[in-house]
């Protein structure tokens, strides 16, 4: 099983690296996010105040806006964490499409490839991508702040340790989770159009029913109440929580990371039971 | 039947949606080291029996055993033991030949150094030294064939499956690919099961072949055995346009076996052509038929092909196919080989 596993996970990750356009397309879109869209939502809410209003008042109205973040942008940046792990994992169902589609699919299954082996290799390349995507919107986002002109991710609270572990597995969870979704998808459809549809009745509401981009202060309380269970919101509240402090938050890290970890094992549960039947060694 | 060859079918049965019967009764036994030819018009249920075989498709009913196994039980076993070709391109252009083989290798468990020497083996065996570290996109269409061939031997096979395996290729390329096979099969005494769409191939490569039609075999044996079913010479007699039907003026003719007609040609099974020949145009004339050409052909699996299925055999498989094969190369090309 584990030879079969890494020499598919290989070819996954050669397929990759031959395709430069990809990896392009892959960066650039976080970072027209990072700098257009959040530097152009940075919207100060605190402008709106009376004058002679206290500053410590006004700070407050900020962080309670944004949830202890001191400005929209630093609220924003780690919301990108959670846009990048759905936007990055879009693409893997529809390559198992297309590999259907050219043979090379069927070269595998006629292997005696265990399905584990099949769905893990794509699922190891496939939840690569947004992890290191993450981290590098995180980076580039801290970067900001060096930049003449330009607003930064502003880390207010003492991460530590614990801190970056939590981070590491809500990013590496939330990624998890939606490559599964998506390559599971891809698994049981074999028509790209079909593929993209379906997708596209998964990938915005998930990810417009969830706190990642909508400054908090300005949610309406039905949509805050439903972005709670949202899995990207439990993943962005792991690290908004940790980068800007507990205050603005009902629950520890531990309780967002429990609530990502139980989708999780959810729907790669559900994945398992359908991809098992549909990679069975005898159709 | 005989239950101890490389490849048994017995009364396979595959029915679609609980209404098409894609495969209906098929039965046959190949002999180890044996290359075994199953030929039949598109739909015939030939793709769906090498399924079946292959550990790619389960039977309604019936059983399949393959090198021993019965491939319902096993379908994982089997699929070590055999290796498959593909009628369309599986290798990954993105990935150079040697990756491909070296992928290959690994998904049989076959340990990375180990897969790596076997890959320069078979790079050199298929004459793809100077290309194996090319991107297989590059490749034309022999040298992706071979690079096929060298994927589906890779964990060392004793049955392999060829389906259509020179579909698209030039002579040379059909011939130095049935080269490299026979050569397998006379080292190893590695037993071959091939559809091909060229019948001449299955004449000269193939020790024995089945015709299937309609998801049943409706003829089987050697080349000879089948040429020899249709006995002797067939000759094809064109009348003018207008002309009665000859067909009861032929029949009676000293070595006629059999008359068909097709609109102002009648094809004449017969004992000898050279003989029925004048005595033919002579019976056309007596009774005022013109005739326009006259042939004489020695019975060329073609004809064995049309007697057992009352059709042609290229008009039938050729073209859409072939179409097939350029459609493929073509959306290739235009997506740049991204998959």
């Amino acid at each position: 099983m584990l030879r079969e596993l890494t020499a598919l996970t290989r070819r996954e990750f050669l397929k990759l690296a031959r395709n430069p356009q990809a990896i392009f397309t892959s960066l650039l879109l976080p970072l027209l996010y990072l700098l257009l869209f959040g530097q152009g939502f940075n919207i100060n809410p605190a402008s709106f105040a009376l004058p002679g209003t206290p500053p410590s008042v006004v700070q407050g109205i900020v962080l309670a806006y944004f949830r202890g973040a001191p400005n929209y942008y630093s609220y924003f940046a780690a919301g990108m964490v959670g846009f990048v792990a759905v936007t990055a994992t879009l693409f893997i169902g529809a390559n198992v499409i297309f590999d259907k589609l050219f043979g090379i699919f069927k070269r595998t299954r006629g292997t005696p490839a265990p399905s584990a082996a099949v769905f893990g290799s794509r699922l190891i390349a496939g939840a690569a991508q947004p992890i290191l995507l993450a981290f590098f919107v995180l980076g580039l986002a801290l970067l900001f702040a060096h930049v003449p002109g330009l607003t930064g991710l502003q880390i207010t609270a003492s991460i530590g340790v614990a801190g970056a572990t939590y981070i590491v597995l809500a990013i590496v969870l939330l990624s998890l989770m939606f490559a599964t979704v998506f390559l599971t998808i891809g698994i049981l459809l074999d028509v790209p159009q079909v593929y993209f549809a379906v997708v596209n009745l998964i990938n915005l509401p998930v990810l417009l029913t969830s706190d990642a981009l909508y400054p908090w202060g300005s949610m309406p309380t039905w949509l805050r109440n439903a972005s709670q269970f949202n899995p990207i919101s439990l993943a962005v509240n792991v690290l908004r929580e940790t980068f800007f402090g507990s205050s603005y938050y009902p629950y520890p890290p531990e309780i967002y990371l429990l609530g990502l970890f139980a989708w999780t094992a959810v729907l790669v549960s559900i994945a398992i039971l359908l991809v098992r039947r549909a990679l069975r060694p005898l159709e | 039947m005989q239950t101890d060859g490389a490849i048994v079918a017995e009364n396979l049965v595959k029915v679609y949606g609980g209404k098409v019967r894609a495969v209906d009764g098929v039965s046959f036994n190949v002999a180890p080291g044996e290359i075994f030819g199953f030929l039949g018009p598109n739909g015939a249920g030939k793709t769906t029996t090498v399924s079946m075989l292959s550990a790619g498709l389960r039977p309604t009913s019936g059983r399949a055993m393959v090198g021993g196994l019965e491939v319902s039980h096993h379908p994982e076993e089997v699929k070590r033991r055999i290796g498959v070709i593909f009628q369309e391109s599986t290798a990954d252009g993105d990935l150079t030949g040697r990756e491909n083989l070296e992928v290959a290798a690994g998904t049989y468990g076959i340990a990375r150094s180990e897969g790596r020497t076997r890959a320069n083996a078979l790079i050199a065996e298929m004459h793809l030294t100077d290309a194996a570290d090319r991107y297989s996109k590059t490749y034309s269409g022999g040298m992706r064939r071979r690079l096929e061939l060298a994927v589906g031997l890779v964990h060392q096979p004793k049955i392999l499956f060829l389906d259509e395996p020179t579909l698209g290729l030039d002579p040379q390329g059909r011939a130095g690919f049935w080269g490299y096979v026979q050569k397998l099969r006379k080292e190893t005494g590695m037993t071959v099961f091939v559809t091909t769409h060229y019948l001449d191939e299955a004449d000269t490569m193939c020790d024995r072949i089945a015709i299937i039609d309609h998801g049943k075999i409706v003829a089987e044996g050697t080349p000879n055995e089948l040429k020899d079913k249709i006995g002797g010479d067939v000759v094809t007699v064109k009348t003018a346009p207008g002309a009665p039907d000859m067909t009861e003026v032929i029949r009676p003719l000293a070595g006629v076996h059999t008359v068909q007609r097709q609109d102002d040609s009648y094809r004449i099974k017969c004992t000898s052509g050279e003989t029925l020949v004048p005595l033919a145009v002579e019976a056309c004339y007596r009774v005022g038929a013109g005739v326009t050409g006259v042939t004489v052909k020695r019975p060329s699996l073609d004809e064995v092909f049309l007697d057992f299925t009352g059709r042609e055999y290229r008009e039938e498989e050729g073209p859409s196919a072939t179409d097939r094969a350029v459609m493929m190369q073509r959306v290739r090309g235009a997506i740049g080989g991204r998959r």
